[in-house]
């Protein structure tokens, strides 16, 4: 027969004192690896929910971001007439042609970052649907105006609504706010393309365009066709794979924090380990009258390995809410947290502990309390009932 | 001290317990060592910019505008300039769909020995550099990265221009800079025969003569474009890097909250063990003042024992934290643009001794408030007790 | 040697107080083999402790060997202890992770000696209980009689003289504890020192040249032991 959990779950209050220790030490393990799993999976979520499905990206072949890219005036024009591309509802292809320039801005506590800003026509709120102007309106053509992401206007000086902001050495009124639901969109600037090809003395307007495609088209036969047209050097990709390989770098940011969290996870189960060892310890002559009475090798076992268990858990628990308040405590106090982009640029990250992110640690305690107590139940599942009750 | 055969002896009471405590002790110091490279491996190279009298001059929009390369030559002509070049980011990537991994540009060789004097880089290598058109001079840390050596020839196809070009590597930087540096000129004889105009630069890096001069020359070359087309802003290196990395800070601020948290686990689990051990011991504690040992001595020696444990796992930390970089540094080092410096992972020699002490410190301070209190114990009281 | 005047001694366990000493006067000639007997919770132990500078009594006046003790600061105290008396007690005697040798050698590390004559007086401590072959064992390794043995080595070692101890042969069979009350005997004996033990065992009387009996933390009765009588028997 088995013991009850009860039995466990008493024999570890009743000792309060060791097992609070092990379940600080655990739970102390828990926040630091969910800080950093959670920065990673914000900054993740960031450039994953950026981009649309339904969305092609153009830039000249070679070109891995738009950051990098030149387009031609010609090659945007005879484009935008190909099969498969939406049109919106006067005829007109839903074709948003960009471009994309970094210059410094300066951030409300002083410090200088690049900042994507992107010039775009009026097209590129139907193509980026996911944008959407929160506040105030989207800018009028030709009039130094800007629209800025959310989390630009909260960072930057003088990005507010409303605001003269201030780069590449003119002025630009903040008009509008944009929202796009948390993607890296809302880290960038808005403005009239050929008033940033004038201040940033482009030659060509456009750095590249995005298209977004009819509903029941073939996405990548428009794309191939876009890539083998011998008239332009240029590529074609789905948007959200764009953004996607923009994340590819985060994975060795990952590396090194698993890495980081299984040290810190092996010396929390050394700690627990000792602790679990104690209470056999302490509990010989216990464990020999249970085993007196009857219960099994196996129930002494499982008993002791679900109090290590158990402990994990509970600590897994504190550790995440206390990760969960200080996620949040962070962001208030730190704003957003920048972190720089392939293409040079900061997105602006908030750090957030979602449930995906707590998985890992979830995993790791678990594990921790597996194998820190896997040793010491063994131990009590060994002992003689004679010599247990011996020693008492 | 003739009580450390005492002390040693005790910890071997429960060797299990002790092993442990110390390996847990252990991995947590080589934890908080590795964090601390991270913010480290930037401070080192803000103190190298720190240390010289080279100034950058951009346009104050930002380094993606270009500035007309004819500032070069005015530049230069400015007293206090002792030496000048211009850098244009050339963007190249060894494999397109991977991107740039490394920072290249395309540079002017006349004036680069004098400017980068303080590289400590061989005379021939900036010899080389001048004297032939494809020559490159790189990096020592990207070097190794890529397996390349002095002599090897490498292509890298630019994302910014269409071009794509091969170069001869003649020369190692000894910094810790992974950038590549090759001629001007040749990039711009291959954008003339595309038919891609080239006048402009991305920066100007210019060597001063005198450390006091420096402001006053920074000021005398951004008054000289204020009224130009490209207005520029001139600082010295360290402000530079300084603002480059500056979003690092944040992220910095967040390794060591992290690192302190881990700090926090020792004591934990150093105090545990020491108040275990120590009720444990509370009997013979008795005896021993029964027959004469006085509280400071019961005291000193239950806290040395908790600081000799700690002592030993914060040296097997700090060595294991020095094998874990040297790792890290072979496969993970260069983390891209979003940690730049950070992935460095140099383990310096104060990181180690620091972390040692930190060790030692914790073990004192858990054992403490248990050594204390089995010090006070009323004698009388625990032989009631127990017996 | 020992002079107790009037001492009383309470404390707390709980919310309970026990008086563990009511008002008790003693007297104790130097070089007498004593017995302080009683059942349990008459003080006999509290008593030693007093006695041996281990507790201090809450009233009353205790002189040992010239000293006063009532007025001594801890540290003074454990000094005192260090230089003039000698402890055997029941369980935990011995460190279990020293030898019996370093056992033996513990209270010389309170002493200005040299490693060298320390380790000499310790081995000639051992000598004298009759242990010199187990010097390098473990006490898992001894037999309870063989730590008791070690444990009156250790007490002998610094000279010490008084010595205490609080119930030695509780934990033996009957040849152990005839063998360990010998030992103390010619402490007495051989070594002119003088020997107070708590004990319940009756067997102890005819080794001691006084039995004290209490009860209640009252002085009942003192009477001569078998020691005594023995040698006036083998006077008279």
């Amino acid at each position: 027969m088995a013991l009850p959990l009860s039995y466990s779950w008493r024999s570890l209050l009743a000792r309060g004192s060791r097992t609070a220790f092990t379940v600080a030490v655990i739970a102390l393990v828990v926040i630091a690896t969910t800080l950093f799993w959670s920065l990673i999976g914000s900054l993740r979520r960031t450039l994953v929910s950026s981009g649309s499905p339904r969305n092609l990206v153009v830039m000249r072949k070679g070109a891995t971001n738009d950051g990098s890219s030149q387009l031609s005036l010609d090659a945007y024009q005879a484009i935008r007439f190909f099969e498969g591309i939406a049109k919106d509802s006067e005829g007109n292809p839903l074709v948003s042609p960009e471009l994309v320039v970094q210059p410094f801005f300066h951030t409300t506590s002083g410090a200088r970052e690049n900042v994507l800003v992107r010039g775009v026509d009026p097209v590129a709120l139907l193509v980026h649907d996911e944008v959407k102007v929160r506040e105030g309106r989207m800018i009028h053509p030709s009039s130094g105006e800007a629209v800025v992401g959310r989390v630009v206007a909260m960072r930057y000086q003088g990005a507010s609504l409303g605001s003269l902001l201030r780069f590449g050495n003119a002025d630009w009124r903040v008009v509008g706010i944009l929202d796009s639901g948390g993607s890296s969109f809302e880290s960038e600037v808005w403005v009239d393309p050929r008033e940033l090809a004038n201040n940033a003395k482009r030659p060509l307007p456009y750095s590249g365009f995005r298209i977004r495609v009819a509903p029941g088209a073939d996405m990548d036969a428009l794309a191939r066709r876009i890539d083998d047209d011998p008239r332009w050097a240029l590529e074609a990709t789905r948007e959200v794979d764009y953004y996607q390989q923009l994340t590819s770098s985060t994975r060795t940011l990952y590396i090194i924090v698993a890495g980081l969290a299984v040290l810190a996870g092996i010396g929390a189960m050394f700690g627990a380990t000792n602790n679990m060892y104690a209470a056999v310890q302490a509990r010989t002559s216990e464990i020999g009258t249970l085993r007196a009475l009857g219960f099994s090798r196996a129930a002494i076992l499982t008993a002791f390995l679900a109090e290590s268990v158990m402990t994990a858990a509970f600590a897994f628990a504190i550790g995440a809410a206390i990760s969960w308040l200080l996620a949040i405590a962070i962001s208030a106090a730190m704003g957003g947290i920048g972190f720089a982009s392939q293409t040079f640029t900061t997105n602006v990250v908030v750090l957030r502990v979602a449930p995906q992110d707590l998985l890992m640690p979830l995993a790791l305690s678990l594990l921790i309390g597996i194998f820190g107590g896997l040793a010491p139940a063994a131990a009590a599942a060994r002992l003689r009932p004679v010599d247990a009750l011996r020693k008492a | 001290m003739k009580y450390l055969p005492l002390i040693w002896r005790n910890l071997g009471r429960n060797p299990l317990r002790s092993l442990l405590t110390a390996a847990a002790i252990a991995l947590a110091i080589a934890l908080v060592c590795i964090l601390r490279t991270m913010p480290a491996g930037l401070d080192a190279v803000l103190a190298s910019a720190a240390a010289n009298t080279r100034i950058s001059t951009h346009n104050e929009a930002g380094i993606v505008y270009s500035m007309p390369y004819a500032y070069l030559a005015k530049v230069r002509a400015v007293p206090g300039v002792v030496s000048a070049i211009s850098w244009n980011w050339f963007g190249g990537a060894i494999d397109v769909t991977k991107g740039t991994e490394f920072p290249n540009f395309a540079v002017d060789p006349d004036g680069f020995a004098e400017v980068y004097a303080d590289w400590g880089l061989d005379p021939k290598a900036f010899e080389d550099f001048r004297k032939y058109r494809d020559a490159a001079l790189v990096g020592h840390t990207t070097l190794e990265k890529y397996r390349w050596k002095v002599g090897d020839v490498v292509t890298l196809q630019s994302t910014v221009f269409p071009v794509s070009l091969s170069f001869r590597i003649v020369g190692s930087i000894p910094t810790s800079t992974p950038s590549f540096y090759f001629q001007r000129e040749y990039l711009a004889q291959a954008l003339s025969a595309a038919g891609v105009p080239f006048d402009t630069t991305g920066m100007i890096w210019s060597r001063i003569d005198d450390p006091d001069r420096v402001a006053p020359v920074m000021r005398q070359i951004d008054e000289m474009f204020h009224n130009s087309e490209a207005i520029t802003s001139t600082e010295t290196e360290v402000s530079f890097v300084g603002n480059f990395f500056s979003g690092l800070r944040q992220l910095v601020t967040i390794i060591q909250i992290v690192a302190a948290l881990v700090t926090l686990c020792i004591v934990f689990i150093a105090a545990n063990t020491a108040s275990m051990s120590i009720r444990e011991r509370v009997g013979e504690i008795a005896i021993l003042k029964a027959i004469g040992f006085r509280k400071q001595t019961i005291f000193s020696t239950l806290l040395a024992e908790a600081g000799l444990l700690a002592l030993v796992a914060g040296i097997a930390g700090a060595a294991t934290a020095w094998v874990l970089t040297k790792m890290l540094q072979h496969y993970a080092s260069g983390g891209g643009p979003q940690l730049g410096p950070l992935t460095a992972f140099v383990v310096s020699n104060v990181i180690l001794v620091q972390a040692i002490f930190i060790a030692f410190f914790i073990g004192i301070l858990s054992g403490w408030v248990p050594a204390l209190g089995a010090s006070r114990r009323s004698v009388a009281q625990t032989l009631r007790e127990v017996f | 040697m020992i002079d107790l005047v009037n001492v009383s001694r309470l404390y707390h366990r709980g919310a309970d107080e026990i008086h563990a000493l009511e008002r008790v006067s003693l007297h104790v000639e130097r070089q007498r083999f004593v017995a302080l007997m009683g059942p349990s919770g008459s003080g006999k132990s509290t008593l030693l402790n007093v006695l041996a500078g281990l507790d201090r009594p809450n009233s009353g006046e205790v002189t040992v060997a010239g000293q006063r003790l009532n007025e001594m600061s801890e540290d003074q105290l454990a000094e005192f202890r260090a230089h003039t008396v000698g402890f055997v007690f029941q369980f935990f005697n011995l460190i279990p992770v020293l030898s019996a040798l370093e056992n033996v050698e513990l209270p010389l590390l309170l002493t200005r000696l040299g490693k060298s004559e320390r380790r000499q007086r310790a081995e000639t401590a051992l000598r004298v209980v009759g242990l010199s072959d187990r010097a390098d064992h473990r006490p898992r390794e001894l037999s309870g009689g063989e730590q008791q043995r070690v444990a009156i080595a250790r007490s002998i070692v610094t000279d010490a003289e008084l010595i205490v101890a609080d119930e030695p042969t509780g934990d033996l069979d009957a040849k152990n504890a005839e063998e360990i009350l010998s030992l103390l005997q010619t402490l007495r004996r051989d070594f002119g020192k003088t020997v107070v033990i708590v004990t319940h065992d009756p067997r102890a009387e005819k080794w001691v040249d006084e039995v004290i009996h209490l009860d209640k933390g009252v002085l009942l009765e003192k009477r001569p032991g078998g020691a005594a009588r023995g040698a006036a028997g083998a006077a008279g």
